[in-house]
């Protein structure tokens, strides 16, 4: 059990390690002179080397990475160039917000989704599975930025329930601020919901028909305590990795739904970042996102080997 | 023997069949030009408009219909570009595994810890935003590793298969058994890959656009057409729904093709 974990902790920080490495050389190969764009292109040569030289851009490669690498571990992402600010303080409020969003959203979807997994598997089939599954694949199909569209629509100018493009303040008025969310959170979440109803109750299916459960019912279990008492925790572990790759497409699409909603998030700054060219903000903020998506998924495979010790001995599911 | 009608691929294909064949037509000619400025501003959808005017006076269902043909090319050419490399790349890794096969997999679950917009923009950012042909390379490149991944994991269940082994000491190349006895058998599991892979490229596309960093104009996509669109929700609102539904319409028929297509794999199996 322990060794699993430190295994799994050591292919995190490999995999971490790649990814930083990775981030770095492109923004390495993108970025050209950062020091000369900075300072315009009339700018005389020695103000530019003196820049530079104050960036740190005068040194090795492979110095600045790893300073670059420590520096991220003790919170010093460095200087934003538009802001002339240290990276971290322009986006560390920005980041709680990004993290709320998605985790709301990640609530509603396991809220809702596995419970309906279930009840599609129970009261599915018959004459109208068609237009369940007909309407699945319609959810699937609504972008998020549509939907917050709509909302912003229909809850923000007809209604005026809140204010799409003005967010309150997180620590002033909480609640408008969590409404605010919420409704970015809805969008994340519609599609998300399909996929993981439609994958719950697809790995439903296929352990229903496998051995140990005709040996239950032949025992005179009937279907559904089987159901309850072995297939879920058996399908459980599909369902967590799931959730797991979820969380990377929820992290992807906020970066939209904060731009529709006017959410002040990490990836609304992302885009403006990118917008302005300021390099060492989209760095730190990709690393980031990066870094959340690995350890999201190295946390569904620790939850999975504990809910399945067969996985701890790194085979496969049978 | 005859078989249940597939209802999902009947209807899937319909509508994706009407959707292509409007917007095919769409391509030759549009009921008014789509950028021409001077039907009235913010008409509301009418029998002579029956999507309305934007506030410039533009024909909004004139601009949908080149509009979805610029998303949909751009979304044919990204599949096609993940589909034949990515399948390239599952179809060597897959048959001869070995050293190669173990660096692409290490290097793909690096790749997945980057969401894939997040890439994109990383990709777009390096190439330079705005051009058309730069948006299907970023997207292209982001979704051959899923069609890698899927399609490798295909090739492989079969290399030990007797009829493979037997094609192999008949003398036949490796070329010929990946593409030639292989492939056929990978299909069933490679075309309803590419038709999620055609709709998370319809959703990308529109999501980067969204933001300004996909197509720009004069090229309008659905996507850029929706961000476009939500500046005149006020006085327009019909514009960013028509626009909306259209996105979702298509991604409906070809979700819905998918379905079917998987329905049919169940069957043999």
């Amino acid at each position: 059990m322990m060794k699993y974990v430190l295994k799994r902790i050591g292919m995190l920080v490999v995999t971490m390690l790649l990814v930083s490495f990775l981030t770095f050389l492109a923004f390495e190969l993108i970025s050209g002179d950062p020091a000369r764009s900075m300072l315009g292109t009339n700018a005389p040569s020695y103000q530019v080397d003196a820049l530079r030289h104050e960036l740190g851009l005068d040194q090795p490669f492979f110095l600045r990475y790893f300073k670059w690498l420590t520096g991220f571990f003790s919170g010093d992402l460095g200087i934003s160039y538009s802001y002339r600010q240290p990276v971290w303080d322009l986006i560390g409020s920005k980041l709680m917000i990004t993290i709320l969003l998605s985790l709301i959203s990640f609530a509603l979807i396991v809220i809702i989704s596995i419970p309906m997994g279930i009840f599609s598997y129970q009261w599915g089939g018959g004459p109208f599975e068609w237009i369940r599954t007909s309407f699945n694949q319609l959810c699937m199909a609504i972008p998020p930025f549509f939907t917050g569209i709509l909302l912003s629509y229909v809850f923000g100018i007809l209604f005026r329930v809140f204010s799409p493009g003005d967010f309150p303040d997180l620590y002033e008025e909480p609640g408008a601020a969590f409404l605010h969310l919420f409704f970015g959170a809805i969008c994340l979440s519609i599609p998300r919901i399909a996929m993981t109803t439609r994958m719950m109750r697809s790995t439903i299916v296929s352990e229903m028909n496998k051995a140990y459960v005709r040996t239950a019912i032949s025992r005179g279990n009937d279907r559904r305590s089987v159901l309850v008492t072995h297939v879920l925790k058996n399908s459980l572990t599909s369902v967590v990795s799931f959730l797991g790759q979820t969380m990377a497409e929820i992290l992807a699409a906020t970066i939209v739904v904060e731009q529709v909603l006017g959410i002040p998030g990490l990836g609304r700054f992302l885009v403006l970042s990118i917008a302005q060219r300021d390099y060492p903000v989209v760095q730190a903020i990709v690393v980031i996102l990066a870094f959340w998506v690995v350890l999201a998924g190295t946390l569904a495979d620790l939850i999975n080997q504990s809910i399945d010790p067969r996985l701890r001995l790194g085979g496969d599911l049978a | 023997m005859k078989k249940k009608m597939n209802r999902y691929l009947v209807v899937g294909l319909i509508i994706t069949g009407i959707i292509l064949a409007i917007t095919l037509i769409g391509v030759f000619w549009t009921p008014y030009s789509p950028t021409a400025m001077k039907y009235g501003r913010f008409q509301p959808p009418s029998p002579s408009h029956i999507f309305g005017t934007d506030n410039f006076g533009r024909d909004i269902f004139s601009r949908v219909l080149k509009g979805t043909g610029t998303t949909l090319s751009i979304a044919l050419a990204t599949v096609a570009i993940g589909a034949v490399a990515g399948t390239t790349i599952g179809a060597v890794t897959g048959y001869f595994g070995g050293v190669i096969d173990e660096l692409l997999m290490r290097l793909n679950d690096v790749l997945t810890a980057f969401p894939s917009i997040l890439l994109a923009l990383l990709i777009i950012s390096l190439v330079g935003p705005g051009k058309k042909y730069n948006v299907v390379l970023a997207l292209g490149l982001i979704f051959i590793p899923s069609f890698a991944r899927v399609t490798r994991t295909a090739f492989a269940s079969l290399r030990d298969m007797n009829y493979i082994t037997s094609a192999r000491l008949m003398g036949a190349g490796s070329g010929r058994i990946l593409f030639v006895h292989m492939l056929p058998n990978v299909l069933r599991i490679l075309l309803p890959a590419i038709t999620i892979g055609f709709n998370n490229a319809v959703l990308a596309e529109a999501s980067m656009s969204f933001l300004g960093i996909g197509v720009t104009p004069p090229d309008a996509s659905l996507g850029y057409m929706l961000s476009e669109a939500q500046g005149m929700l006020k006085a327009g609102p019909w514009y960013a729904i028509f626009t909306g539904l259209s996105i979702i319409l298509l991604v409906f028929g070809v979700g819905l093709i998918g379905e079917g297509l998987q329905a049919e794999n169940r069957e043999v199996v």
